[in-house]
């Protein structure tokens, strides 16, 4: 047993300093249980215990993040891969459609992004990013619609509307693979401090924080699925439940729900700051859209 | 409604007498039927309630659909690869409406 603790704990220590510190507020509780159990006999012996316990859990909550498609079957995984077989594919389609469609007098969005597959490779992966015009945060999203508004003229699609769902998975499928690289310095600081508040605050009445479940409990089944770590590399997805295409502040308003806490509004900021928190979370992971999702 | 689209995936081309794999992924609510929409109405039974595929003008697929089938159905089915010609995919749907697609089998 120890031997084995030992080994996490310097797999835990590898972890460069840069990391954001997650330590789910559910293991203090655990370990203040056992002070009053006098079975434990010796105190020597339950210092020992306690000690163990808080060596395995830190190793636990300081492990590598994985994708939320290490969470799949193995057949849900070659399915997300394949992509006659991946409905998000058929999104990714009429983004590629949209893409270069004509309509009066507006500029194409390929009239400008000649070449997309090169142009915009890495793209979805520098997302979301401070505006550097009008310095707030904005996401892929917000980008592709402040294109088509002030550039294009045309009116907004509107968030989740199935127009920009495809543009948006046509666009970070040109960078299906590439590692997230979202910066949380500069102007983009204040944003990642109230996301990673907001990621830590309990919230609902179930009066859960995300951390709980999405570095707590990772792994485990909640209700039919397993639980993930939190991040969003696989979005826009394809969701079983949904039986189409959806963007990340959708499933979060599905997981503000499951907790009873307030559904924040499509590209509102109190979620767009969680996106960039998750996505400085999700550092280096490669991006996985269109993904599937259970 | 989103529109029909469909990503057709096979071979381009074949050897005479070789098995092609032929996978096919529509977009299609299918509507069971039922529902109440957001605005409280019914909404109607819609589903693509049939896909037949002729190969060179010769039928050699077709698949009932019913309400149980899944939105944005996936279907894979094999043919031995005869003569170089089309392969015409045609869904019906609730209504009467169909959608055609082809797909072309280059025999060697």
């Amino acid at each position: 047993m120890i031997p084995t603790a030992l080994i996490l704990r310097s797999r835990a220590s590898g972890v460069s300093k840069d990391a954001p510190e997650r330590t789910g507020p559910s293991f203090e509780t655990r370990s203040a249980i056992a002070p009053q159990d006098e079975g434990y006999g010796s105190g020597k012996a339950f210092w020992l215990a306690t000690a163990l316990i808080s060596l395995l859990l830190t190793a636990a909550t300081a492990e590598e993040i994985k994708p939320g498609s290490a969470f799949l079957s193995a057949s849900m995984q070659r399915q997300q891969e394949d992509e006659a077989r991946n409905p998000g594919w058929l999104w990714v389609e009429q983004g590629e459609e949209l893409f270069s469609r004509r309509e009066g007098a507006a500029p194409t969005c390929i009239s400008c992004h000649t070449d997309p597959k090169q142009s915009l490779r890495g793209a979805a992966a520098r997302h979301p990013q401070v505006d550097a015009a009008s310095g707030k945060l904005i996401n892929l999203e917000g980008r592709i619609e402040q294109c088509r508004v002030d550039r294009q003229k045309q009116p907004a699609f509107g968030y989740e509307s199935q127009e920009l769902l495809g543009l948006t998975a046509y666009v970070a499928s040109l960078s299906k693979g590439v590692p997230l690289t979202v910066s949380a310095e500069g102007a983009a600081k204040p944003y990642y401090e109230t996301g990673k508040a907001f990621y830590d605050r309990r919230q609902g009445q179930l009066n859960l924080a995300c951390t709980q479940c999405h570095d707590g409990l990772v792994g485990q089944k909640l209700r039919g699925d397993t639980i993930s770590y939190g991040i969003g590399t696989g979005y826009p997805a394809y969701r079983l439940e949904w039986n189409g295409l959806g963007s990340l502040h959708r499933r979060l308003r599905a997981c503000s729900l499951g907790v009873r806490a307030t559904q924040f509004d499509y590209g509102s900021d109190e979620y767009l700051a969680l996106e960039l928190y998750l996505a400085v979370r999700a550092k280096g992971l490669a991006l996985e859209a269109p993904g599937l999702r259970r | 409604m989103a529109s029909f689209n469909a990503r057709i995936t096979m071979p381009a081309e074949a050897r005479a007498g070789e098995i092609v794999e032929i996978r096919v992924l529509v977009r299609h609510p299918m509507d069971r039927g039922g529902q109440v929409d957001s605005e409280g109405r019914v909404v109607p039974r819609k589903i693509l309630n049939r896909l037949t595929v002729t190969y060179a003008g010769e039928p050699v697929f077709r698949y009932d659909m019913h309400t149980g089938v899944s939105a944005n159905p996936f279907v894979s089915f094999t043919t031995r690869a005869v003569e170089t010609g089309d392969l015409t995919f045609e869904w019906r749907e609730d209504g009467g409406a169909t959608f055609t697609r082809t797909a072309r089998l280059v025999v060697t």
